[in-house]
């Protein structure tokens, strides 16, 4: 069985790895010489103005979380707080409607990027591993699905679901978000594996491995770094979904999103500073997540077209 | 838990707020004209839940409102435990309640008891699931004016909770300042009213009116206090003169600042909280919140409700009857939500703990004798000026009523910002309306 | 399962494959379920919803009738128009500056600037907060009466009161590119910094050896090196904010008097809150026809482009 364990033999390299973003050589990071201070100047001038656009506001919310209610309406605002306080998280903590929205949404979002990367893994392989007629206007019928406008769909949708009992479910949730990112995730995994050599492949078939034993055992596991970026990415679009969740999702089910519109935006007149308490605690775990996995991300989606 | 002090400048008797609730019943008369496809015949509940009780849910938009909530929780937690079931709670925000709660009771999805705005029971009603709730109303005490209000096409559909109406309220701190001693009479003198509280300076909106679509209703009012009927024997008068006058005079008033863009209901009592606006639209529903947002510890004792102005003196003042009504959906556990929903607005213990948290007129007569509730000053100036000639809206009828009232909020929106003029707006406004009501 | 069952599937695994499938049925048999879920939650719902435009149809009351075009000419005759201009105002706004933007950041953090790192890592942050954030900050940013943007305006002296953002169409329309723009330079910014970190060095410092300046570089080296990536990103983005629905419905619900209403929005309108099946089926039906007509537009361009 030895020729079924992944070796990286010199000709297959891996598309991406942690180190390098994209399945290209590592560029060296020597200045040229003409990188004087013109472009510095107007590098920095760019990151002064888009960095301000970028941070100011998320420096807004932090500072308006932490001011105390009866301050919030002063106008002007004052930049900074004159008391900081922590009362509106602790508000937060008090809330218990907001910890189940919070589960829902961490349940629904791990089930769409598992069963996502699962499904999209197979459609992938096959439109990259195997010749067979209509394959092409398949992938393009896959890639064009996310044109659909989803509002239009959420209409037949939610009376689809509704006759098969499926209204709010998790189960309608999953199977919605996880249809939205096979085209983006089977696409991306096309990539890996088209990266993969048919030799590898096609030596563990000699080796007696059945096809689904070579899918399992040999090109996922080389894919990884793929699989870590579709399902990254069908975890956020779970995550982040507000019209499906909203429409589809009882009560119960809520995901964070509507949740915290239901919460807050009829008394959003008052709790501001809840709101965005609210809303740093929900950015919090996705934010830490992707900067510590957006390599991945990155690297999985510009395979693609960087080859192209 | 705010208390409402009474008001020195007016104290009425308890005979004298009764009576005033009984004169808002007289004209609480709902249009004769009822659509040709009526919902399907109500079945009735039963009048004694004898069976055992069962879990049940409860939905309310007020689960949203941190003011509310609270109070409502408690009541929940009370009954669920004097009869050991559990009661699954319900909520969306109100602005987003009723189309929600139209496509949850329709799935099958929400049953039980549910709070609905009196002008929301033709839409529920026409889904064809609610109960008919006439047998268990009988045997309580509720004011007819609160029967009426929550029936629709003759049929007992809400059980009343609180009913009252929306009108003016003003602070009158702001209107001392402003050099405003009575409450003007006519249009003419509230808007001159107005421009004196814009003379204040400080950022002041005179009235906090809605401007944003979701609560563009409120100029539907105004329409009627030009004379405009709205509706004529199935005729949609939205775009005749007097509406068109109406939405002219608000979008004037839009223009000189004295009402503000971009303000809702919610906006409205939080600027008015702030001390920020001096008059805005409300129910009693908002004192509450109002007055525990407000820096201003005395902001309770300087509510005053004012009779809506009329277009020439004389005329009756206008007003809009508002309530919440409780009504069951058939299903699971609806007996107990029957039971449940009884209680809730019938028992007076109930109303005296609720009142106390949130006061709120209640909705029967032992309820209203009580001490507390005949006392609450502000609450016998609300009835006296504003209860007491309010009418419901001619479009409740109408199973279309939200989406007709969509259509019109956002003419008046166009006129507001400015891309329609007033005439072809309310023309256009009315095709609309007439088309969802025929 | 007993012991001789699990040798028995053991051999038949690692030997001969239980069934012999044809490659061409193995291919299928990959395509199945994530095919299935693209047929149930994509094409049967776009028929589907597609089909109600020749119907009056209700999501709440039972039945329908057929009414032929009505729908459709209604439709045309009434919002299209606007709704069409403003879906394009809002689809190339909410393209073209967050691709400006995310295209100096890239510039700008691939020379070698200090802190590059950790500024792109902070320059992330306004991408990973869900929608719903986005809008509950800009709200809050853009309120009339307590808006820190009017008090900075003010103080600045650029206004004279205090402006109403979100309740003028002109200037709410803006409000909404800006929260858009806003949340999507991240991802445009981290893409095209990965393709331009593909750009081999040597080329520059070749051509810096032949006496070309920054800006004919950027032109005749980079341009073309990113090309692919450019084209890619700009596409995603005007598929996706086509059919944006989140940002604009929580910060202006498609108000003021509709200026920021987008077809996405307004067919949710009109199915879940006007409850109106047959006018959003019209819409749609609009919607895609418009799509394929971008689609075959695009399909020539592209061709012709290859062709030279």
């Amino acid at each position: 069985m030895s020729a079924l364990t992944p070796t990286r033999t010199p000709a297959h390299r891996p598309p991406a790895s942690p180190d390098s973003p994209a399945p290209v050589r590592r560029v060296r990071r020597g200045a040229l010489r003409s990188e004087r201070r013109g472009v510095r100047i107007s590098a920095w001038a760019a990151v002064v103005v888009c960095g301000g656009f970028a941070l100011l506001p998320v420096y807004w919310l932090l500072a308006t979380s932490l001011t105390p209610r009866e301050q919030v309406f002063a106008y002007p605002p004052r930049l900074f707080p004159a008391t900081p306080t922590l009362d509106a998280f602790a508000a937060l903590a008090g809330n218990e409607q907001l910890f189940v929205y919070l589960r829902n949404s961490l349940l629904v979002s791990v089930l769409t990027a598992v069963l996502s990367v699962l499904v999209s893994a197979y459609m992938g392989y096959s439109f990259s591993k195997f010749r067979y007629r209509g394959r092409r206007s398949l992938m393009y019928f896959v890639l064009a699905s996310q044109m659909f406008p989803q509002a239009l769909l959420l209409v037949t949708l939610y009376s689809l679901f509704s006759a098969y009992g499926l209204l709010n479910t998790y189960t309608a949730l999953v199977l919605s978000f996880t249809t939205f990112t096979l085209p983006l995730c089977v696409w991306m995994l096309k990539g890996f594996f088209d990266t993969i050599p048919d030799e590898l492949i096609e030596a563990a078939r000699v080796d007696g491995a059945s096809r689904l034993r070579i899918i399992h055992a040999i090109v996922l596991p080389l894919s990884a770094p793929g699989l870590i970026a579709a399902g990254l990415f069908a975890f956020v679009r779970g995550w982040n979904d507000f019209i499906f969740a909203l429409t589809l999702a009882g009560p119960e089910k809520q995901t964070l999103p509507p949740g915290l519109v239901n919460t807050f935006v009829g008394e959003a007149s008052t709790a501001w500073p809840e709101l965005m308490a609210a809303s740093l605690v929900v950015s919090l775990p996705v934010a830490i997540a992707f900067i510590a996995l957006q390599k991945y991300l990155v690297g999985g989606l510009t395979a693609g077209a960087v080859k192209g | 838990m705010p208390a409402y002090p009474a008001l020195d400048t007016t104290t009425l008797s308890r005979r004298r707020l009764l009576q005033l609730l009984g004169l808002g019943a007289g004209t609480l008369t709902l249009a004769a004209c009822v659509p040709e496809a009526g919902p399907a015949a109500p079945q009735a509940a039963s009048t004694a839940a004898a069976g055992a009780r069962t879990d049940f849910s409860f939905a309310s938009w007020s689960l949203t409102e941190e003011t509310a909530a609270p109070a409502i929780r408690e009541l929940l937690g009370q009954y669920a435990d004097a009869n050991d079931v559990k009661v699954r709670e319900v909520s969306y925000p109100y602005n987003e309640y009723i189309s929600q709660l139209t496509l949850q009771v329709k799935g099958g999805q929400v049953t039980g008891a549910v709070h609905v705005d009196v002008a929301w029971l033709g839409s529920l009603a026409a889904l064809g699931k609610l109960q008919d709730l006439g047998p268990l109303a009988q045997g309580a005490d509720y004011t007819q004016a609160g029967l009426t209000a929550a029936q629709f096409d003759g049929v007992q559909y809400g059980l009343p909770w609180n009913i009252g109406a929306i009108g003016l309220i003003a602070n009158s701190g702001l209107l001392e300042q402003a050099g405003i001693g009575e409450a003007p009479a006519t249009i003419d003198e509230f808007e001159a009213a107005l421009k004196d509280l814009k003379k204040l300076g400080g950022g002041v909106v005179p009235y906090a009116a809605s401007t944003k679509a979701a609560q563009l209703k409120d100029v539907l009012i105004w329409m009627e206090t030009f004379g405009s009927p709205l509706l004529d024997g199935g005729k949609v008068t939205i775009g005749d003169d007097a509406s068109v006058e109406a939405v002219t005079w608000y979008k004037s008033l839009y223009d000189q600042g004295l009402i503000a863009a971009d303000v809702d209901r919610f906006d409205a009592r939080s600027l008015f909280a702030q001390g920020r606006a001096a008059i805005y639209d409300d129910a009693i529903v908002g004192r509450d919140a109002v007055v525990s947002d407000s820096p201003d510890k005395k902001l309770a004792d300087k509510l005053t409700a004012w009779s809506r102005p009329v277009l020439a003196a004389g005329d009756t003042p206008r007003a809009l009857v508002w309530g919440g009504a409780l009504a069951v959906v058939q299903g699971d556990g609806a007996e107990t939500a029957a039971d449940f929903a009884k209680w809730m607005t019938s028992d007076v213990e109930v109303a005296k703990q609720y009142f106390a948290a949130r006061g709120l007129p209640p909705a029967t007569e032992s309820a209203l004798a009580l001490p507390e509730v005949a006392d609450d000053a502000f609450g016998a100036q609300f009835a006296e000026r504003i209860t007491a000639t309010a009418t419901t809206n001619p479009f409740w009828v109408y199973p279309q009523y939200a989406q007709i009232e969509t259509v019109i909020a956002e003419q008046v929106q166009a006129v507001l910002v400015g891309s329609a003029e007033p005439k072809a707006a309310m023309e256009k406004a009315g095709a609309a309306a007439q088309k969802l009501v025929d | 399962m007993s012991a001789s069952q699990f040798e028995t599937l053991q051999h038949t695994n690692s030997h001969s494959p239980p069934r012999r499938l044809t490659d061409g049925q193995f291919a299928l048999l990959l395509l199945l379920p994530g095919g299935a879920l693209l047929l149930g939650v994509v094409l049967y719902p776009l028929v589907a919803a597609l089909v109600t435009a020749f119907f009056e149809q209700s999501l709440v009351v039972p039945g329908r009738t057929f009414v032929g075009l009505a729908n459709i000419v209604d439709v045309l005759t009434g919002d299209f128009p606007r709704l069409l201009g403003q879906t394009l105002v809002f689809t190339v706004g909410t393209t073209v500056f967050p691709f400006v933007i995310g295209f100096a950041l890239a510039l700008a953090l691939n020379t070698r600037i200090r802190g590059a790192k950790v500024l792109r890592g902070l320059m992330l942050i306004p991408w990973l907060v869900p929608g719903v954030v986005v809008s509950f900050l800009w709200m809050w940013i853009f309120n009339a009466n307590y808006g820190v943007l009017n008090a900075l305006l003010e103080t600045l002296g650029l206004i004279d009161g205090p402006v109403a953002w979100l309740a003028q169409p002109g200037t709410a329309m803006t409000a909404v590119v800006v929260a858009k723009t806003w949340q999507s330079f991240p991802w445009m910014m981290v893409m095209l910094l990965a393709g331009l970190q593909t750009v081999p060095r040597e080329l520059h410092e070749a051509a810096e050896m032949d006496g070309a300046g920054t800006v004919r570089r950027f032109f005749s080296i980079t341009l073309p090196q990113v090309k692919g990536i450019v084209g890619l990103v700009l596409l995603l983005e005007l598929i996706w904010n086509f059919q944006h629905f989140d940002i604009i419905y929580v910060l202006t619900g498609g108000g003021p008097a509709g200026a920021t209403q987008t077809f996405a929005t307004a067919v949710y309108e009109t199915a879940f809150h006007g409850f109106d099946l047959g006018r959003a089926g019209a819409l749609g039906l609009l919607w895609m026809v418009l799509l394929m007509g971008l689609v075959v537009v695009y399909i020539r361009f592209s061709e012709k482009g290859e062709g030279k």
